[in-house]
């Protein structure tokens, strides 16, 4: 667990509502806001999720996969009443954790672009090894944010400007959406049209840290690094502006000041002066403030932006929805929550896993997804119902993977999920929200060779071990290996009736399709 | 973005040789599947309208095709000749496109902005200028949502490309059901067709399992991407089912011969049968126009090719009644220099250059704008591909005005700052 810094401390003395109880952990608080914030939480709310049902999201939210038939049955018969709590921790203590990790942070930081500058390999064991440390999110955010690229230690950090070309309306846009909640590309070229909150001048403030940067020795080599000039200023107009007035800002993040910045006296702009071949490195730079402006104190979109992220991913939906649009137009849907996450993670040393861990505690976590039947309307926002979250390209490649008994090994996983990424892994530069099925990813699923190459027979897999067992006993193992829960007395039915209709010579291939109808239902594809 | 595969400089620069009179039994064969209805065009798939654009890829000339200059420094070798359409005449390289003339529009005084392949081909299937920030979607995207909606029978976005490759980033933030399907060398997209060893009645048995799970987890939860995924295993199917759509084989021996039996006929001939399934847009592409070198005798070439599958489409969206609901664009990248370089080549140029439209919406026979005497600038109603996003829109009954909203914020769907070109739309 991260040190406490002394800044850190003083900020605990604010770090309860007047509400709280004394020591109240904080998914004890996450459930009281949840529940304050529907007139009648508690008799609308979902009941908890059964164990199978638990077990299955919490795998899939903490390690990116599903458990295996053994695991489930273990967990099924085991009566201790801290199941779950030992559960999440030893999740949270096992190596799948930094893996699942380092795949939502991919997807966060870099939106599925092109590695060009930073090798996937790279970016995926720095981001794992990142989360394997558990490295404290506002150090490991000054890292990103400063890396420049010269430093082979830390040159995958520096793919978040690297793999963006440094272009600086792209930088621009996501250094506000994915730290501080913000998405002002509409105020590029005006005041934002329709969010009162989102200003001009915030959007060329917060271009004014990387406006003097470029990529060196130039933007064509794959292993260009980050410069900067010690010159050049931002300037911008409105293009509504009738009287075309130019404004001028330094660096400044959104709601905060300006940035001091000292004179530099001339003559002595660079510590390395720009030549021919040489990077310059000037005397002052105005990247090297980012990083700390960022996450400093006094920017408390940073903190509420990364709980944001983080609740979104395990709850399905941010509590500011989207992620990225935090104003005054667009409130949380439970704001003293989302405050209390920010204050208690920043408390607690910016630290993931304490977070993650007590979101996975929680009640509201832990909600079923079945509807109530009295319930006709389910409000998202409220929390009443778990949501059903599209399993990520990763996820389905490693589950898929688990749940047709092949190789679950991560160098043999690999391959398999850059595969899915390819096909599941939606489009370069855009949110990915996965809710849109596109018909090559259902051909791929329906005929494609590398599903069927894990659903059909082949020596102990899934198909070949239930061809084995006798036509009773085919269901049980398909559906505790597959949808993580035993089958009902219809489907028992259904199948053995199924496998014994089937001649003994086509029954393993029979067992195959079989294993692909469970895959392919909503019940595999989504994490519930 | 897809950038066009052939980067000035290339090998493939030099316009590459297509495969002639392919063998036609190289079609995929697709087995006998008991349910096809080919060209069942119904009176609702009638009325439902659909963009095809057939799209020289490389830069085809203005020149040579739209808006001869015959008798002038930079006319080249070529006639003009009459069309249907009295007083409007068009390169000699098109003569079936000629008597067909009174079908289509067109707009001679375009100023595309950007003589760059990748930036062009961007440009004009947006409809927008590159704006950093946001990449907007192209128009095959747009149609396919505006047009075929989320719960469309067949999917909405078709690119028939020669060779491989096609990607997906053309549907941007409408979502990945928006983007195109890529028909690589007309053949049908991957995985259609069942793996061998998966038989009919072992399909029926595991997709009723796959329903009844599906239905049983649905009961009790719901969502719009759980509907949508278990919507999007029954559209697989319908694709599947009409895997007959892809069989030119299907098709008379006549109408191939119609078509001619090169790639771009039977690419075309497979974009009609497409469309006639209530696919809302299918695009075309013809390679590769992009003639720095020997620029007429390769026009000759690709113009031949494209000429007489074009008529031929034209007559057959008339004949089917299917002309009136569905907007044909012939567009490029870019259109070619005036100047005749030293190689017999025409460069890139975007500064003045014409588009062909037909069909939904489009005053046949109209003609606007204009070049000077031999078409080294604009001389007349200089219009953008902004302003041909918006006609496109018009004409097939959409509003350019409203609005889509990735993440909740406003984005037009055309360019706000244009509207359409009036004098075409019927």
């Amino acid at each position: 667990m991260p040190v406490r810094s002394g800044l850190t401390a003083v900020l605990l003395v604010f770090a309860f509502t007047p509400a709280a109880v004394a020591d109240e952990s904080l998914h004890a608080a996450v459930d009281r806001f949840i529940a304050a914030g529907h007139p009648d939480y508690a008799k609308q709310a979902a009941a908890p999720a059964d164990d199978a049902e638990f077990l299955r999201r919490v795998t899939l939210d903490l390690s990116g996969t599903i458990p295996t038939a053994a695991e489930t049955r273990a967990f099924l018969a085991d009566a201790d009443p801290e199941k779950r709590t030992k559960l999440i921790d030893k999740l949270l203590a096992a190596p799948g954790y930094a893996r699942r990790m380092a795949q939502a942070f991919d997807v966060i930081l870099m939106e599925r672009r092109k590695d060009t500058r930073v090798t996937r390999v790279a970016w995926e064991t720095y981001l794992r090894e990142a989360f394997a440390a558990n490295r404290p999110y506002d150090e490991f955010a000054r890292e990103i944010l400063s890396a420049d690229g010269t430093d082979a230690k830390t040159r995958p950090a520096a793919r978040f400007f690297l793999d963006r070309d440094l272009e600086p309306n792209l930088v621009t846009k996501d250094l506000g959406r994915v730290f501080l909640g913000r998405n002002l590309a509409c105020a590029q070229c005006h005041d934002h049209p329709t969010v009162g909150d989102y200003k001009q001048a915030d959007y060329y403030g917060i271009q004014a840290f990387v406006n003097r940067t470029f990529l060196f020795p130039n933007a064509q080599a794959p292993t260009a690094v980050i410069a900067e000039k010690a010159d050049g200023n931002v300037t911008f107009m409105s293009v509504f502006d009738k009287t075309k007035k130019t404004s001028a800002t330094g660096p400044r993040l959104p709601g905060l000041k300006a940035l001091d910045e000292p004179a530099v006296e001339k003559g002595k702009e660079y510590a390395v002066a720009p030549a021919k071949d040489v990077r310059p490195v000037p005397a002052y730079s105005r990247r090297a403030k980012l990083a700390a402006a960022v996450t400093a104190p006094e920017n408390p979109a940073f903190a509420r932006t990364a709980v944001n992220r983080l609740w979104a991913l395990m709850l399905g939906r941010g509590i500011i929805n989207p992620v990225d649009q935090d104003h005054a137009g667009n409130p949380p849907s439970h704001p003293e929550l989302l405050d209390h996450l920010a204050r208690a993670f920043v408390a607690h040393g910016h630290d993931v896993k304490w977070l993650v861990r007590e979101i996975a505690l929680s009640k509201t976590y832990q909600r079923s997804s079945e509807v109530p039947a009295a319930l006709g309307d389910v409000p998202p926002e409220k929390y009443l119902v778990a949501p059903l979250k599209p399993l990520p390209a990763e996820s389905l490649a490693y589950a898929l993977s688990e749940a047709t008994g092949n190789t679950s090994t991560d160098a043999k996983v690999a391959p398999l999920a850059a595969t899915f990424r390819g096909v599941y892994g939606g489009i370069a530069g855009e949110p990915d929200d996965g809710t849109a099925p596109t018909l090559s990813q259902t051909l791929f699923l329906k005929h494609g060779p590398v599903v069927r190459g894990l659903t059909q027979p082949k020596a102990g897999n899934l198909a070949d071990r239930v061809a084995k067992l006798p036509p009773e006993q085919a269901a049980e193992e398909l559906f505790l290996s597959v949808l993580t829960r035993p089958p009902t007395a219809d489907e028992r039915a259904a199948v053995a009736a199924a496998v014994t209709r089937t001649p003994a010579a086509t029954r393993p291939e029979f067992c195959g399709e079989l294993v692909w109808a469970l895959v392919s239902s909503a019940e595999f594809r989504f994490n519930h | 973005m897809p950038l066009a595969d052939y980067a000035c400089g290339s090998a493939a620069h030099a316009v590459s040789r297509r495969g002639f009179l392919k063998a036609a039994g190289a079609t995929a064969a697709l087995g006998p599947l008991g349910f096809a209805a080919p060209g069942a065009a119904g009176e609702l798939a009638r009325a439902q309208k659909r963009v095809i654009v057939i799209f020289l890829a490389g830069g085809v000339s203005q020149f040579e095709t739209w808006d001869p200059k015959p008798g002038t420094d930079t006319g080249g070798p070529f006639r003009a000749i009459p069309t249907s359409v009295p007083g409007t005449h068009i390169c000699e390289l098109l003569p079936l496109t000629a008597a067909r003339m009174h079908k289509l529009a067109v707009v001679r005084s375009l100023n595309s902005t950007s003589p760059d392949h990748g930036i062009g081909e961007r440009i004009m299937l947006t409809g927008r200028k590159p704006e950093a920030g946001i990449e907007y979607p192209h128009i095959g995207a747009v149609a396919a949502k505006l047009l075929g909606g989320e719960n469309a029978e067949m999917p909405g976005h078709i690119h028939i490309l020669p060779g491989g490759g096609g990607g997906r980033a053309d549907a941007t933030f409408l979502g990945p059901q928006f983007a195109s399907v890529p028909v690589p060398d007309g053949r049908p997209p991957a995985n259609l067709l069942r793996p061998a060893g998966l038989t009919a009645d072992a399909d029926r048995e595991r997709e009723a399992l796959r329903q009844t799970l599906t239905d049983r987890f649905s009961r009790s939860r719901r969502s719009a991407a759980s509907e949508a995924y278990a919507a999007s295993f029954a559209q697989a199917e319908r694709v599947f089912r009409r895997a007959d759509v892809f069989d030119l084989e299907r098709e008379s021996l006549k109408t191939a011969e119609r078509y001619g039996r090169h790639d771009f006929g039977r690419h075309l001939l497979l974009a009609r049968r497409l469309l006639e399934t209530g696919v809302s847009y299918v695009k075309v592409s013809h390679s590769n126009y992009d003639t720095h070198h020997e620029n007429f005798d390769f026009h000759i070439e690709q113009l031949a090719e494209f000429d007489r599958p074009f008529a031929a489409l034209l007559d057959d969206l008339s004949d089917r009644g299917m002309l009136e609901s569905t907007l044909v664009v012939v567009m490029s990248e870019m259109g070619r220099t005036p100047r005749i370089n030293d190689r017999y080549g025409r460069d890139h140029w975007s500064n003045g250059w014409s588009v062909a439209l037909g069909g939904a919406g489009i005053k046949g026979g109209a003609v606007v704008g204009r070049t000077n005497a031999n078409g080294t600038t604009i001389a007349d109603r200089e219009v953008g591909p902004w302003h041909l996003f918006h006609t496109y829109l018009r004409a097939v009954g959409l509003n350019p005005q409203r609005n889509f909203y990735p993440n909740e914020r406003p984005v037009p769907v055309a360019d706000p700052h244009a509207s359409a070109i009036d004098e075409i739309l019927a």
